[in-house]
């Protein structure tokens, strides 16, 4: 599994530094694609909770919720380059140090070295990651990132533990997930300065 | 089906619920049903009672306002389904007897309300209604992420996870670990997002400023009370092992909401991010009664419950008066008694109210917390307390009070007003009136049981 995280961590850390929209959501795609592969390597078990969770990460997260936005970004033409956190020395070190705190962290939640740890160490990270990303930025498109990275992060640390929900709360946890990002791609096709041209009219009486 | 009947039916809808709710309150806590995931306890009988009469009255101001305004006719239909499902979702949130099943009903709550406080045509409610749903969906993301510590922390004792309330309570003090308090800790902070209190209050003025003032009355006297019960859910099984990192953490907020609450008010010239700062201030004087806890706990739920009512007058009574003077700006309005008498003793009943004056239940309320902050030996708090209270009572009686009285700076043709857009107002009036000067036996026998509830520490 090891090898896993490492690899999520890279994939948290590298659209930070690669300041495109793509790469953005690429990586939420390899977020949620790494994710299920854990998954599948903590449980594998061919039971409805199983495949329920895998289909959560691989199909909702790791591909519905990044093509969505993509569909909305790449049909008005954005321009590539879209910084989620500042591009200088000084977020860049604070992302760095966010990372090296979240395994210090780690050491105090988890007391035994090993793989436990380096997933509470990573899904820690993912979250002040995402936590950066909203602190430093205010458009909806890079907020929306930090809420996803966050969301993620925090899937990654329920898959630690033991408990599993019900099928039916499930199903419900994923639908409000889905919704969640049938609202985002509204918002980004409706906040900003590309919003409806019915703005152009004076505003009428209100309820 | 024309548009003109779909605000009935909300309207009946609402009124079916108001008269079940009733019923329900006068009844005694039931059994757990639907597997154990719902239960009406003596919160959800306190609660059912306070935000369905609160939603139907807001249903009727808006038939009212779609019967004389046809334009409004227009976007009725998504108006009536998103209101349709936060009513049923803010009704789950209180009946729910399991916290996973509370976080998704407040969940779908908060994608309900989102569009509707967007205005067609006007991108500052868009942007605000953005705001509003991504701080909510970071504190739900906060309140969920304290559940998997908590479950986290259950493990590491060896002992099985579960989410259902009467378990949860008594699995409580196997959360006495660093999983644990960092579950609490996140949890209330999660929670408070969602109640507007500090540090991730920003959304609340934009929101309660942008939405359509039945919007507004609804996000303050329905949503705010859905995410407090879930709060005083999380008191009711943690305070008996958490007792001093509830007490920290919920009187560390309070009195930051009410700094922040009381700057803002003295800063601003908008009338409706006015009173939504005092919405933040009610939210500090409640997070601080929820706190301390003990003999604070029955001035804390009359707090909330006059509370209810003063935010559903000043927010519906608000939008008539911009409707009015096409403006929000205090020193452009005065003499509301002479040109709008109505809206005027509206304003001025629940700007009462609102500063806790006698004889509302706000100021009883208000006197039990700060009696409790002496019992309790928090004299720091207590000074805080009076100081910040007082010095919201000068900066809105300072505003708010030439807008009441004086001679009228603008004169404006009336517009039209059916009277049925001020039965809600007159019968939120008259309940808040009711609750300062006798409160029946029901509704008290209730709001005890709820305060001994939430006060019961370890012993």
């Amino acid at each position: 599994m090891s090898p896993l995280l490492v690899a999520l961590l890279g994939v948290l850390l590298v659209p930070l530094f690669v300041a495109s929209w793509r790469s953005s959501l690429i990586g939420l795609g390899c977020q949620g694609l790494l994710m299920a592969m854990i998954a599948y390597r903590l449980d594998h078990a061919p039971t409805v909770n199983s495949w329920l969770v895998l289909t959560d990460l691989a199909v909702v997260r790791g591909l519905v919720a990044p093509f969505v936005l993509y569909a909305v970004l790449a049909a008005r033409n954005t321009p590539a380059r879209n910084d989620v956190i500042p591009p200088n020395l000084l977020s860049w070190t604070l992302a760095l140090g966010m990372v090296l705190m979240s395994f210090s962290f780690s050491e105090v939640l988890v007391h035994a070295p090993g793989e436990q740890r380096t997933l509470v160490a990573v899904a820690t990270a993912g979250i002040l990651l995402g936590f950066l990303v909203l602190a430093t930025q205010s458009d909806p498109f890079s907020q929306m990132i930090g809420a996803l990275r966050i969301e993620n992060a925090i899937a990654l640390l329920g898959l630690g533990g033991k408990a599993r929900e019900s099928i039916g709360l499930q199903l419900g946890l994923i639908g409000v997930f889905v919704a969640t990002i049938a609202f985002f791609r509204w918002y980004l096709h409706a906040v900003g300065p590309t919003g409806p041209a019915a703005d152009a009219g004076p505003e009428g009486p209100t309820i | 089906m024309t548009r003109t009947r779909l605000p009935l039916i909300l309207m009946i809808i609402a009124l079916v619920a108001s008269m079940l709710s009733a019923v329900v309150a006068a009844m005694p806590s039931t059994a757990p049903l639907l597997g154990g995931y719902l239960r009406v306890d003596a919160t959800s009988r306190l609660f059912l009672a306070l935000v369905n009469p609160i939603f139907f009255g807001v249903s009727v101001y808006v038939w009212g306002r779609v019967a004389s305004t046809p334009e409004l006719q227009a976007g009725m239909g998504r108006f009536v389904t998103s209101a349709l499902l936060f009513l049923v979702a803010s009704n789950v949130v209180l009946i729910a007897n399991h916290l996973f099943v509370l976080w998704i009903a407040l969940e779908v709550s908060t994608l309900a309300a989102a569009p509707l406080i967007v205005r067609p045509g006007v991108a500052s409610s868009r942007l605000a209604s953005w705001r509003y749903l991504l701080f909510s969906s970071v504190g739900l993301s906060l309140v969920w992420l304290g559940f998997i510590c908590l479950s986290r922390s259950l493990e590491e004792g060896g002992l099985v996870p579960s989410f259902f309330l009467e378990q949860m309570k008594a699995l409580g003090p196997a959360t006495a670990n660093t999983w644990g308090k960092l579950g609490l800790t996140l949890i209330i902070l999660g929670l408070g997002t969602k109640l507007g209190l500090a540090p991730m209050y920003s959304w609340l003025p934009e929101a309660y400023d942008e939405a359509p003032p039945a919007v507004t009355a609804l996000l303050g006297a329905v949503q705010f009370n859905a995410a407090l019960v879930v709060l005083l859910r999380v008191v009711h099984i943690f305070r008996p092992s958490h007792a001093g990192l509830i007490n920290a953490e919920l009187v560390t907020m309070g009195v930051a909401s009410m700094v922040i609450s009381a700057l803002s008010i003295i800063a601003t010239r908008n009338v409706k991010r006015m009173i939504a700062y005092a919405s933040i201030n009610h939210a500090g004087v409640i997070a601080i009664g929820l706190g301390i806890g003990k003999t604070a706990s029955y001035g804390l739920l009359l707090y909330v419950v006059s509370n209810a009512f003063i935010k559903a007058i000043l927010f519906l009574t608000v939008g008539k008066i911009e409707a009015h003077y096409q403006t929000k700006d205090t020193q452009k309005i005065s003499g509301l008694l002479k040109d709008l008498p109505y809206s005027g003793v509206f304003l001025m009943v629940g700007t009462f109210a609102l500063l806790g004056f006698p004889p509302f239940g706000s100021f009883f309320g208000e006197l039990l917390i700060l009696s409790a902050l002496v019992g309790s030996g928090h004299m720091f708090v207590f000074a805080a307390f009076c100081v910040l209270i007082t010095t919201t009572f000068v900066a809105m009686g300072r505003t708010i009070f030439p807008m009441i009285w004086g001679e009228p700076k603008q004169v404006r043709a009336w517009p039209r007003q059916t009277f049925l857009s001020a039965v809600p107002k007159l019968f939120f009036l008259v309940a808040l009136v009711v609750l300062g000067v006798y409160i029946p036996p029901v509704v008290n026998g209730l709001i005890q049981e709820v305060a001994a509830s939430v006060s019961v520490e370890a012993p």
